[in-house]
């Protein structure tokens, strides 16, 4: 009876955790990061039977594409999967990789929006906030922070992916997570909104004639929405983006002739 | 020939190695991209290793500020950040560049990193195929060769090459072209690292929003920050407590179905 130890299971995820992108291709992106964190689950179950250690690298080596940190959980799981196979469960190539084809969408749109979307944003405007002026204690508190949470998140969700095994998928794709998905969605928009506020800065020299004085147009602005011209940024940006379908760099080129323009004629 | 440039320049450029997004080292990308990687912390160790630690994190800031939402999903990105933000925070402190200028240099490293690192995924398909055949035979060292060890060869030298004689060379080169550039463009320099996060903010946006009413929140994000508080940690705390209330009430919503076919 083949039994995966605690040891294998944390070179596995080390293997994981270090090696997820390092070949990364258009054509396949982390397959073969996930093949090499299979090595060590391989090579313990199989280490008498040449031909299903071969068929194990193999069925690994697939296309694969998931947020790393939170994606370790499929890991996790395909390795209680592989230690079901090894000692004698019936288990096709093809349940391996639509188990791990149907998790890495839900698990990337919940790992992007919280990770991406949230905690990094979030732990990155407060240190900012401390160091704006030079000083080094904000950049240190975002690394040991962000560090602690996300590589302790990802040890985590590997070893709970494993205890669990098959049984965890219904509670990360089932509809319980879903409404728990769409109310971090929410969350990560209340947030990136602030964000839009503090890190945009677009003002306006224009000065409109009124009779014996002029109106100064930024301050009749901000005296009653601060920081509009930073919001129709945004937005604009946004429409281009998702209702256009214009591509990020060429929004840049848009943005730079914008700024261009704009110095030019005295209106920014 | 200066040899302490050159050292720092050299390191610099390992560095940039390391906070790439396909670097291992730092467990992937935890340590890696989301850490070394990001201009905040890049701004530290330039700062050390140029012997400028203030003005290094001031410069790291502001080029994070352009970066802050700086998002990559399947491999796809806009810019190539951690060139962009080692690259432009070096050349920026080297020739005493002002916040805004040093945001424009980062941006314009940032383009043409993207290229080398599109070239970089480009190459991997070569060592994809061999590990694909490795895994066909069974050899488990074919495939920690070729995804972990020739792959990081090949980035290691895009990224210490480029960065290295960008920062070695173009020290000079940006000092004498600032002095050139009249104050209009260093005008449109400042506008436009004002205007950078708008793209970050969208593209964040387009992953998060997926209905239409979910941009009053946003609206709700920036009002709070502008009238009430502009302390990020209270506007989170609110955050929470909004998708908490939600939570609940799409929980307390769903049953509702159930009791509907009971009537049938």
């Amino acid at each position: 009876m083949p039994k995966l130890e605690k040891k294998d299971l944390r070179k596995s995820w080390l293997n994981w955790a270090m090696f997820h992108l390092s070949s990364m291709s258009f054509e396949k992106l982390e397959a073969h990061g996930f093949a090499h964190s299979m090595i060590p689950i391989a090579k313990k179950l199989y280490k008498n039977d040449p031909e299903e250690h071969r068929k194990a690298l193999e069925r690994h080596s697939v296309f694969y594409n998931v947020e790393p940190q939170v994606g370790s959980v499929i890991n996790g799981i395909t390795a209680s999967m592989e230690e079901e196979k090894a000692n004698g469960k019936e288990i096709d190539d093809e349940v391996f990789v639509s188990v791990k084809t149907s998790m890495m969408g839900p698990l990337s749109g919940i790992g992007d929006s919280t990770i991406q979307g949230i905690l990094i944003p979030v732990l990155l405007s407060i240190a900012m906030a401390i160091s704006a002026g030079g000083n080094p204690l904000g950049v240190l508190l975002y690394m040991v922070g962000y560090v602690t949470i996300a590589a302790g998140l990802s040890y985590f969700l590997y070893m709970r992916g494993y205890q669990l095994g098959v049984s965890s998928i219904d509670t990360i794709v089932g509809e319980g997570s879903e409404r728990l998905r769409d109310a971090f969605n929410i969350l990560g928009i209340i947030v990136i909104g602030g964000l839009a506020a503090s890190f945009v800065s677009l003002s306006t020299p224009l000065e409109i004639p009124n009779g014996e004085e002029s109106l100064v147009l930024q301050e009749t602005l901000d005296s009653f929405f601060p920081g509009f011209l930073g919001l129709l940024a945004v937005i604009f940006s946004w429409y281009l983006i998702s209702k256009r379908r214009i591509s990020a760099t060429k929004i840049l080129l848009i943005l730079i002739g914008i700024s261009v323009v704009g110095v030019l004629l005295g209106i920014f | 020939m200066d040899v302490v440039l050159m050292i720092q320049a050299l390191l610099i450029g390992i560095f940039c190695y390391l906070g790439s997004v396909s670097s291992p080292w730092l467990l992937g990308v935890t340590g890696g991209y989301y850490t070394i990687g990001r201009p905040l912390v890049a701004g530290l160790i330039v700062g050390l290793i140029l012997g400028d630690v203030t003005t290094g994190i001031i410069l790291g800031v502001a080029v994070q500020a352009a970066f802050i939402a700086t998002i990559s999903t399947g491999g796809t990105q806009n810019q190539e950040i951690t060139y962009a933000a080692y690259g432009g925070i070096a050349l920026g402190i080297l020739a005493g560049a002002s916040s805004g200028v040093t945001v424009t240099l980062a941006v314009g490293i940032g383009v043409l990193g993207l290229f080398l690192h599109n070239l970089m995924m480009v190459l991997n398909s070569g060592w994809n195929r061999r590990a694909e055949k490795a895994a066909k035979q069974g050899s488990a060292r074919g495939i920690i060769n070729n995804n972990g060890i020739y792959p990081q060869i090949v980035n290691f030298l895009l990224r210490v090459l480029p960065v290295g004689l960008a920062v070695y060379l173009g020290e000079g080169f940006v000092t004498s072209f600032l002095n050139f550039v009249p104050d209009k463009v260093t005008h449109m320099m400042d506008v436009l690292g004002g205007l950078l996060p708008a793209l970050g903010i969208a593209l964040l946006m387009n992953l998060l929003i997926r209905e239409k009413t979910h941009f009053i929140f946003f609206v709700t994000g920036f009002v709070f920050i502008v009238f009430l508080s502009d302390s990020m940690i209270s506007l989170t705390v609110f955050a929470l407590l909004i998708a908490y209330i939600i939570y609940l009430a799409t929980n307390n919503f769903t049953p509702a179905p159930n009791s509907d076919d009971e009537v049938i």
